[in-house]
């Protein structure tokens, strides 16, 4: 051997001995780190900002004097000819932006180059039934683990260094119409998920792990009459079998709990949205239909139901229950502050509860037109109904009587995260102005079959918009400023200390708002759609922003008359990242 | 398939008995495969490592190779490198409890020298080889299962055999149904089996292998075991889907 190779080795073995020593201290994700995420402007180690999914960031050297000089720092293309909808929300840790693409990939680059480090690519059988787009929403992190669920119903952890499966877990049966899109979230060192297939006539469930290995801690169906477990023992069945449903159908019931959940440290409560009662014709199913379009508040030590609020009881338009339920301190005049929680749901209304005990405090319209309902008692908590508005029960062979209603399907907000800034004390919501023709069908249940008993099209109410970022005042209901977009509104959002608002539009900008006005104040083209959620993070003393690129999601899919007008958005699928420079050019 | 093994060693093409200093099979990538598969490690070629495979791969995605490493001890480690495919490592088998022999199939992208290297307890790597030529284009083919969609119903099924060899000690074959997706076809990500280890009944650990993408569809693989009749497998692939497997009579 030569004595070059020798001197070679030698450099070799102590740079290994180096990276062994430091590296895997700084990369590890505590749970103190993702319970300090909102507050530590460093890093983003969790979906929502913080696990309460307030998406605020007490940054302020972005402010709306400076965010003129927010500038590209880097673009990464997630290449491929698979494009589709990017819904992501990025995280930062240690020097690495991650973050989740369509198919069910993940991508990792260096945050200060932008140059990628490792992507995985989930093997995907051909069969998988997602039914509305290919989407990912995002990934937890945990100790040296990025956690990400995949559309054939898996939940993968990979090394945050290189890339590879440490553990692998199926989660449900993709070919009964199970998948999953949804950011997990980790509390305590469990990571917690949900399910989708809504649409196929599956039961929802939420699910704790042990986020180190995967092993199942406890598991709660979201349907009454299914049972609960913990340790692998039976912990009670959820709610009272038959109660709020009549006959078998519970045991299709739907109440998919398709966009995962938040949390708040201060109750100690799981907030989980579930989804539609299957099938979508409610004549069917009389009843309440318990949990579907809820929000369950779950223990999440040992997945017990603290208590329930359903937006929607005996939903018969598929307006799901799902929208984030965001943990805020609600200031009264009298300046005390009450626990509560906003959520702004699909059938138009935003409420307001006690996130202690689930009692409602305040239900208003954020949208123009809702047909369904006149109101919300708030009395009683419940809807007041228009019955004339509610799909007619079809006969056994002819469908049955067709209502225009507004909301659409789509809801008047749909999965895009809203973000609640505690300096202004207002939410800034994604709405969209639509509604639908909506009939119901003859349906039975078939494994793995689209099981809707419905059919519809939806309609735009106004000729020159549909999509308007609204800031709604929780203390009063009412919408403080609003900014209208052509196009339906498909993105999350973000607000800071530095009074911005932002989020994404499919014509494919990033946009920056004044939060308290409403002004648009910066606007960058990104190639295609922006339909993921944007983040902020500090580094280097510098500020930077960044938000996937990529038009898609359920609008082309679904969107009838406003699919057509939206057919000349191209497909993209990329990172965009933006700083505020120290010295501006 | 007995018979083709047979064929096969007529066309042998290491001579017994070299150890020298210069590759035999002259290959271009030699420092470079020595570099980083065998991490600069000391080394001698030597013909005690016995590689038998065709002069000429008839089927570019399924080209037989075997190895045998008889008269060297203590072997802790064999690696199969196929110097000039774009993923050249092909697979590291590390015996426990059973003879440094494997067969096995690969996909070759061209004509390639097929490095084995040995490496004995005290650190030195044994290289024989062989030259196999090869049409091309077994590596960025979309694998059988994938085109057809059918990988979803048999992945990670192990098929078994055992035959007793004419000095008393066993063959166990074995077949895990995977595609073995290189990632080189495009839109197809890489999806291969990683890892596979052969357990005896009791648990006890016969050996363990590394497997990479080029390794052919559906891996067959032949172990040269001592007496046992009964086995476990056990394996993972790069998404994390486990192998489990018995094999009993």
């Amino acid at each position: 051997m030569k004595s070059g190779d020798l001197f070679r080795k030698v450099l070799l073995a102590s740079a290994i001995s180096f990276a062994l020593t430091s590296a895997p201290l700084m990369a590890a994700v505590t749970d103190q780190d993702i319970a300090n995420d909102a507050t530590t402007p460093n890093d983003v180690v969790s979906y929502g900002l913080g696990l309460q999914g307030q998406r605020f960031s007490p940054l302020d050297k972005l402010n709306t004097d400076t965010v003129k000089n927010l500038i590209p720092a880097f673009v990464l293309s997630y290449g491929d000819e698979k494009q589709r909808g990017q819904e992501a929300q990025p995280l930062v840790h240690n020097g690495k932006i991650f973050v989740t693409a369509s198919y069910s990939r993940v991508f990792t680059v260096d945050a200060k180059t932008g140059e990628e480090l490792w992507q995985y690519d989930h093997r995907l059988p051909d069969g998988i039934l997602p039914c509305c787009d290919v989407v990912n929403r995002g990934g937890a992190l945990y100790d040296n683990l990025f956690i990400f669920s995949t559309l054939d119903a898996q939940l993968v952890a990979l090394d945050q260094d290189t890339g590879k499966v440490v553990w692998k877990e199926k989660m449900e049966d993709y070919k009964a119409g199970y998948s999953n899109t949804a950011a997990p979230i980790v509390v305590n060192g469990k990571v917690i998920t949900g399910v989708s297939g809504g649409e196929f006539g599956i039961v929802g469930k939420v699910e704790a792990r042990d986020a180190k290995t995967g092993k199942l801690i406890w598991m709660r169906p979201t349907v009454e009459g299914h049972m609960g477990t913990l340790d692998g023992k039976d912990n009670g069945i959820t709610g009272e079998t038959n109660k709020s449903w009549p006959g078998d159908l519970w045991k299709t019931g739907g109440a998919a709990t398709w966009l995962g959940g938040t949390y708040d440290a201060e109750t100690n409560t799981l907030f989980f949205g579930t989804g539609n009662p299957a099938p979508w014709n409610s004549h069917l199913r009389p009843g309440d239909n318990l949990y579907s379009s809820s929000v369950l508040a779950i223990n999440p030590d040992d997945g017990k139901i603290k208590w329930s609020y359903q937006w929607t009881p005996h939903d018969g338009w598929d307006f799901d229950g799902v929208n984030e339920f965001v943990s805020f301190d609600l200031k009264q005049a009298d300046g005390k502050v009450i626990k509560a929680g906003g959520h702004a749901d699909r059938n138009g209304f935003f409420y307001v509860l006690d996130r202690t005990n689930g009692q409602l405090i305040s239900a208003n319209p954020f949208v123009n037109k809702i047909t369904w309902a006149k109101g919300i008692d708030l009395k009683t908590g419940r809807p007041e109904y228009d019955d004339a508005n509610r799909p007619g029960a079809p006969s056994a062979a002819e469908k049955g009587q067709s209502v225009f209603s507004a909301p659409s399907f789509l809801g008047g907000k749909n999965w895009m995260p809203m973000a609640y800034n505690p300096n202004t004390d207002l939410f800034y919501v994604p709405s969209n102005e639509w509604g639908m023709d909506i009939w119901n069908e003859p349906i039975s249940y078939k494994k793995g079959a689209a099981y809707l008993g419905a059919g519809f099209t939806i309609k735009p109410l106004n000729e020159d918009y549909i999509g308007a970022l609204r800031a709604m005042d929780p203390k009063t209901g009412k919408v403080v400023w609003e900014a209208k977009n052509k196009a339906p509104l498909w993105g999350g959002v973000l607000t800071t200390a530095g009074n911005l608002v932002f989020t994404g539009t499919p014509e494919g900008y990033l946009k920056a708002f004044d939060a308290k006005t409403g002004q648009e104040l910066w606007k960058f083209q990104t190639g295609s759609g922006v339909v993921g959620c944007p983040i902020t993070w500090e580094q280097d003393g510098e500020q930077f922003v960044a938000v996937p690129s990529g038009w898609g999601g359920a609008v082309p899919l679904w969107g009838g008359e406003v699919a057509k007008s939206v057919k000349h958005l191209n497909q993209g699928g990329s990172l965009w990242v933006f700083k505020l420079p120290k010295t501006p050019s | 398939m007995r018979p083709l093994f047979v064929f096969l060693l007529t066309s042998l093409l290491s001579p017994l008995g070299w150890a020298v200093d210069s590759d035999p099979l002259n290959s271009p990538q030699w420092e470079f495969v020595h570099q980083r598969f065998l991490k600069g490690e000391s080394y001698q070629f030597d013909g005690k490592v016995k590689v038998e495979a065709p002069a000429d791969a008839e089927d570019s995605l399924n080209v037989p190779i075997s190895f045998q490493v008889d008269d060297l001890e203590n072997i802790q480690e064999v690696v199969v490198v196929a110097d000039l495919n774009p993923i050249p490592q092909v697979l590291r088998f590390r015996p426990k409890a059973m003879r440094p022999h494997l067969g096995f199939r690969m996909k070759l992208q061209q004509g390639s020298p097929i490095h084995v290297a040995a490496k004995t307890a005290d650190g030195l790597w044994h290289v024989g080889g062989v030259w196999v030529n090869a049409a091309g284009g077994g590596c960025t083919l979309p694998s059988v299962g994938t085109a057809s969609g059918d990988w979803t119903k048999t992945l990670g099924k192990v098929s078994a055999n055992v035959w007793q060899r004419p000095d008393g000690s066993s063959r166990l074959r074995v077949r895990v149904m995977h595609p073995m997706d290189t990632g080189l076809a495009s839109g197809i990500p890489t999806f291969h089996i990683e890892n596979l280890n052969v357990l005896g009944e009791d648990g006890q650990l016969l050996a363990e292998l590394d497997l990479f993408e080029p390794i052919s569809e559906n891996p067959m693989l032949s172990f040269d075991v001592h007496q046992q009749k009964q086995f476990k497998l056990e394996g993972r692939d790069n998404n994390g889907n486990k192998i489990q497997a018995e094999v009993v009579q």
